[in-house]
């Protein structure tokens, strides 16, 4: 666990550091992505990866935080900060009515499940005119740190560092709590953790209810940062999208999603510009492969492997 | 506190038209190893999950600990002390021998620290401490097996659950197990244990039941029970319990 936290003081230094130094708004927007991806990746990685529940609407507690932004900024004229916990507990709430009913199912019968919440919140949001239907919201423009609106890029980056930080940190918690032990023991085989005393419904949905939380946090800071919000934020595509973050990246790995954002947002965003206007496409030509050649040789992910590999090392130590 | 620990009253079970149990009485001594034994089919896995609660009883009565836990909850079962075994073995794979067995401390421990230091010390109760850091998955049959008794254990259970943790070993590590049954009888934990070959039981149960086509057809002591006419018609002819005895 100490040296989990190490690492995490020195990748958050060094970023904190980065975000300073670099000016460039195209490094500084790229950075915004990837952490905002890592934090939505690793959310979903808590009821994924550890729970080993395989959800394909994970957009929607995203949403519930950019939805909660709006509403704050649009609506209700309140502090924008609000829309940290409201939407925290929009998404909480949103994962306990979903989870209760759903969590009893297990592998593909719970992603199926999944798939039709996704497109019934999203055919409730189109529908529902005090969410702004179709067409969404825009968010007012008031800057300052009040209003969590900045002209320059660099403050962005900085709230988005330290939620990365504080969903890092949360996770190495859960890795090391009762809860990250008996999420693991319940996905590798839940009748065994049923003999030892394990409740599955009650520990599925708190990592559930946790896992959304997080999700929404990161919604909040997309919108503030877009000030744009529509049914399209919380579209199939994006859950999609953060589940592959965190399958490439390592299921119920502590770096997993991050490895996995920087993939996802380098190839996604990068590529895409390198290649200009006619290269439209190939970097999901490119993504594909790269999950293709993963699924292939190290079904564990990239930072599950490396994981493997140091047990291994541990067990020869101990054995010898 | 002379009455048994577990006192099983006409437990039933049926699988649609299939009549799996048939009215099985038993009792577990406090503190003793009681033998639950019968031929193949004969229903002793399914008695063994009905007290364990992983499957529900059509109809009887489970007394333990001077409560019914009759159709509870299988986490309910195992949070009033009662652990138990599989026979094939169930193993949370991708953790190391440690991890799992502080799952099981965890159920008694207010933090992993307290239930890792426990894991600790049934590692070193079962023979297991230097392969801790082995993942459950890489493990000798012998070793599963032994992993699943600690991961048991470490719930700290007044009843343990054995279904056939005899099967597969050799002569050396029957042995081994044997004595380790013996140090879980000495430390005071009750055992019921499910076997299929009688020769297993005879040093160490001072008391046997033995189940034949879904009911209880003989309980007292080992030595009886191979002379006894009903097991020894139940064992296919009457002559397999001599034999193997």
């Amino acid at each position: 666990m100490r040296r989990s936290l190490a690492v995490l003081c020195g990748v958050v230094g060094a970023l904190g550091v980065a975000a300073f130094v670099v000016r460039d708004t195209l490094v500084l927007d790229l950075l915004f992505s990837l952490l905002l991806f890592a934090v939505l990746g690793q959310s979903w990685n808590w009821i994924s990866g550890y729970a080993g529940q395989i959800s394909f609407s994970h957009a929607i507690f995203y949403g519930c935080g950019a939805y909660a932004a709006a509403l704050a900024t649009d609506a209700w004229h309140i502090s924008p900060w609000l829309a940290f916990p409201i939407g925290a507990l929009a998404a909480a709430a949103l994962a306990l009515a979903i989870g209760f009913p759903t969590l009893a199912l297990r592998g593909h019968y719970f992603s199926i499940a999944t798939i039709a919440i996704g497109a019934l919140v999203d055919v409730f949001v189109r529908n529902s005119h005090w969410l702004g239907g179709a067409n969404g919201f825009e968010l007012p423009i008031a800057t300052g740190f009040a209003s969590l609106q900045f002209v320059d890029k660099t403050p962005y980056v900085l709230i988005a560092l330290a939620l990365f930080a504080l969903t890092q940190w949360l996770t190495i918690a859960l890795e090391h709590s009762k809860l990250g032990y008996y999420l693991r023991a319940l996905r590798a085989n839940h009748a065994a953790a049923a003999s030892v005393g394990i409740v599955e419904r009650r520990w599925k949905l708190i990592a559930f209810c946790g896992s959304a939380a997080l999700a929404s946090a990161a919604g909040v800071l997309y919108a503030q940062y877009t000030l744009y919000v529509d049914p399209g934020t919380i579209a199939l595509s994006t859950s999609i999208d953060i589940a592959l973050i965190g399958v490439v990246g390592g299921l119920g790995t502590i770096w997993g999603p991050p490895v996995g954002a920087l993939i996802y947002v380098v190839l996604s965003k990068f590529v895409a510009l390198e290649l200009g206007g006619s290269g439209k496409g190939y970097d999901l030509v490119i993504y594909g492969l790269l999950i293709v050649v993963i699924a292939t040789l190290q079904p564990r992910g990239i930072a599950g492997s490396i994981v493997d590999a140091l047990r291994r090392r541990r067990a020869r130590e101990s054995a010898a | 506190m002379n009455e048994p620990l577990l006192s099983v009253r006409g437990l039933s079970k049926t699988f649609g038209s299939l009549r799996a149990l048939d009215g099985v009485d038993l009792e577990v001594r406090r503190g003793a190893l009681t033998g639950l034994i019968g031929p193949n089919g004969a229903g002793k896995s399914t008695a063994f999950s009905c007290i364990a609660g992983a499957t529900k009883p059509t109809s009887g009565e489970i007394i333990y600990d001077g409560g019914s836990i009759a159709g509870m909850s299988y986490p309910a079962v195992a949070a009033l002390g009662v652990a138990r075994t599989y026979q094939i073995v169930q193993t949370f794979a991708d953790m190391t021998v440690r991890e799992a067995t502080t799952v099981g401390a965890l159920l008694r421990s207010r933090s992993v620290r307290e239930a890792s230091a426990k894991a600790d010390a049934v590692l070193a109760f079962v023979g297991l401490a230097r392969k801790r850091h082995m993942l459950g998955s890489a493990l000798t049959i012998a070793d599963k097996k032994r992993l699943e008794v600690a991961r048991a254990l470490a719930t700290e259970p007044k009843l343990l659950l054995l279904d056939e943790v005899m099967a597969g070993l050799t002569p050396t590590e029957a042995r081994e197990a044997v004595d380790l049954l013996r140090r879980i009888l000495a430390s005071g934990v009750t055992i019921l244990m499910v076997e299929h070959v009688m020769e297993v039981l005879m040093p160490l149960a001072q008391h046997v039941v033995v189940i034949g086509a879904g009911k209880t057809i003989f309980a007292g002591s080992p030595t009886a029970a191979v002379r006894d006419p009903r097991v020894i018609d139940a064992y296919l002819g009457g002559s397999a319990p001599a034999a193997t005895s």
